[in-house]
């Protein structure tokens, strides 16, 4: 069997998306897994015809089995490969284009087939404009993952690769005290920026998000340098990309960077004491004051 | 020890605009250093002083990436020397070729023991270039370092810590990498007068593409067609706040009317 789409696989069988987009293309689909053996037992549940895995040791961490995902790929050489976006996953994906040469595209929102070539509309600098790319050749993609693929019904068998890890190892593992979010799942999203003063004042907007049953976000600023709360919930070009029914942005001002990342936003909400903020041209309703006196203002209209 | 940082001289889409048939128009938009390379070049300084590494810069670009304010740019930020492959063919790159230049550029340079990049370009931030720059070295890659330092214990072994969800791994590496930093892993420093005028003393070197001899890719990328994409017409209505309640009440009305809320 000639695998038609590699799915590469790290830590988290989080490939829902990549599944979908796989199949889309037609034949066979295969997944390397180098992740914990349990990620490849989930993946060999979710319909894939193949599961390589090329797990190492307990303490190497998935980026050491770069290069056997590299040759398990490149021993049955596809016409793309694809993985998610999380860091892991990257350097992935980076080892199998290297060895098999392979263009690198990043931005896809549609991907499809046109006799042998693979045909790519592709978003470029930060989203602001598509190109429709034909390559001829193999093709590596980094796309949105996906959520864990649901079981399909019977199991792929799981071949192991033999693997010899780089050496790379976790010594240490510290938990950061904030918790784990997936931004995509909330229906409604308020995002925080450096209008906020201090991280004592964000508790106004967990008011809001209470009485409305938001998620908080923040633009990357507030998660990169005030560490106010995770990365994961960053808003932007390069961190989640979110299509809520309503967001709130305040104290945002709006750059480029940010919007791209909530463009899918049914209704944008912005509060920002600056009326020249970038933000107000972007949003459906634009709130010029003071977010100390709108926010609970907004909080006790709702009650 | 000797570390590369590896940046890129670019402009930012930010200061772009894009025609309606879908090509980008940079006549505004300034070339600079990407936004995040400052803190690759604070990062891989601060280590290279602790450990007494030479710390050299490599970039790879189209036409621009020479010229000596770029140069120089990069060398006022604690680089010691800079390697520079300049060719017009580089300037509409994919990711997979520029990586296999770079990874020639560090082969000539030789007995290069870490590669540092930053988090991704401000243009393209496909965050690609460091892993495929890996794959093709052969190297471990760690993307979204937060903290590098020696081991103390072996030469050329580093230790990193990266952020995960719902926390920090620390990871111990023996022998050479790419590591592409996070965003905030160190604060850069605005360069002042006496680091711009020794970066003006600092050696440049030029390569010519042709004599690394890049192996080329398998693949051939055509654009076959642009577009602006379509954006979701916003109402863009401003909301009066003089005083506050009842703008809250307007705009709750608004959003229920709707049906948002």
């Amino acid at each position: 069997m000639s695998v038609n789409a590699w799915i590469v696989v790290g830590d988290q069988p989080t490939i829902g998306n990549l599944i979908t987009v796989a199949r889309s293309l037609g034949g066979p689909v295969g997944a390397v897994v180098a992740g914990p053996r349990s990620v490849a037992e989930t993946v060999a549940a979710s319909g894939v015809d193949k599961v390589v895995w090329c797990g190492g040791p307990d303490d190497a961490p998935a980026e050491a089995s770069a290069p056997a995902v590299a040759e398990t790929v490149a021993a049955d050489p596809p016409r793309v490969v694809l993985a998610g976006r999380n860091p892991g996953d990257r350097v992935l994906l980076g080892a199998a284009a290297a060895r098999l040469k392979a263009a690198v595209l990043t931005g896809a929102r549609t991907v499809s087939m046109d006799g042998d070539d693979v045909v790519v509309v592709n978003a470029v600098f930060g989203d602001i404009a598509d190109e429709t790319v034909t390559v001829s050749g193999p093709v590596a993609l980094l796309l949105d993952g996906g959520s864990v693929p649901p079981a399909a019904g019977g199991s792929a068998s799981i071949e192991e690769a033999a693997a010899t890890p780089l050496a790379i190892k976790v010594i240490e593992t510290r938990t950061s005290g904030f918790d784990e979010v997936d931004l995509n799942e909330a229906h409604r999203v308020i995002g925080v920026g450096r209008g906020f003063k201090a991280k004592e004042d964000l508790a106004m907007v967990e008011a809001l998000a209470e009485t409305i049953n938001a998620e908080i976000a923040c633009s990357r600023p507030v998660a990169e340098g005030l560490n106010w709360m995770g990365k994961d919930r960053y808003i932007g070009s390069s961190g989640a990309h979110i299509a809520p029914q309503l967001y709130f942005a305040i104290g945002v001002s709006g750059q480029l960077q940010h919007m791209v990342g909530v463009q899918g936003a049914e209704t944008i909400v912005a509060i920002n004491s600056d009326p020249n903020a970038a933000v107000f041209s972007q949003t459906d309703y634009g709130l010029v004051g003071d977010l100390y006196q709108l926010v609970p203002a907004i909080t006790a209209a709702l009650k | 020890m000797r570390i590369v940082v590896a940046y890129k001289w670019t402009r930012d889409p930010a200061e772009a605009t894009v025609r309606a048939d879908g090509t980008v128009d940079w006549s505004r938009a300034k070339p600079g250093l990407s936004a995040y390379d400052p803190v690759a070049m604070e990062l891989a300084r601060q280590l290279a002083q602790a450990t007494g590494a030479e710390l050299i810069g490599v970039t790879a670009g189209g036409k621009g990436v020479a010229v000596p304010i770029a140069s120089k740019a990069a060398l006022s930020r604690g680089l010691d020397r800079v390697v520079i492959v300049e060719d017009e063919s580089l300037a509409d790159a994919g990711r997979s070729e520029l990586a296999a230049v770079l990874a020639e550029v560090i082969r000539y340079i030789g007995d290069v023991d870490l590669v540092i990049t930053g988090d991704s370009s401000v243009d393209v931030a496909a965050k690609m270039v460091p892993t495929v720059l890996a794959g093709e070295l052969g190297w471990p890659a760690v993307a979204e370092v937060a903290a590098v330092s020696g081991t103390g214990v072996q030469a050329g072994a580093v230790r990193v810590e990266r952020a995960v969800p719902g926390g920090v791994q620390v990871l111990e590496i023996s022998g050479p990498a790419v590591l592409a930093a996070s965003a905030d892993a160190a604060a850069p420093r605005v360069p002042g007068m006496k680091e711009l005028l020794a970066a003006a003393k600092k050696p440049v070197e030029l390569l010519d593409l042709a004599a690394l001899k890049v192996p080329p890719s398998n693949a051939v990328m055509t654009v076959t067609g642009r577009s602006r994409p379509e954006r979701k017409a916003r109402k863009g209505q401003l909301i009066d706040t003089t005083d506050p309640a009842a703008a809250a009440a307007e705009l709750v009305t608004a959003l229920r009317a709707a049906g948002t809320l």
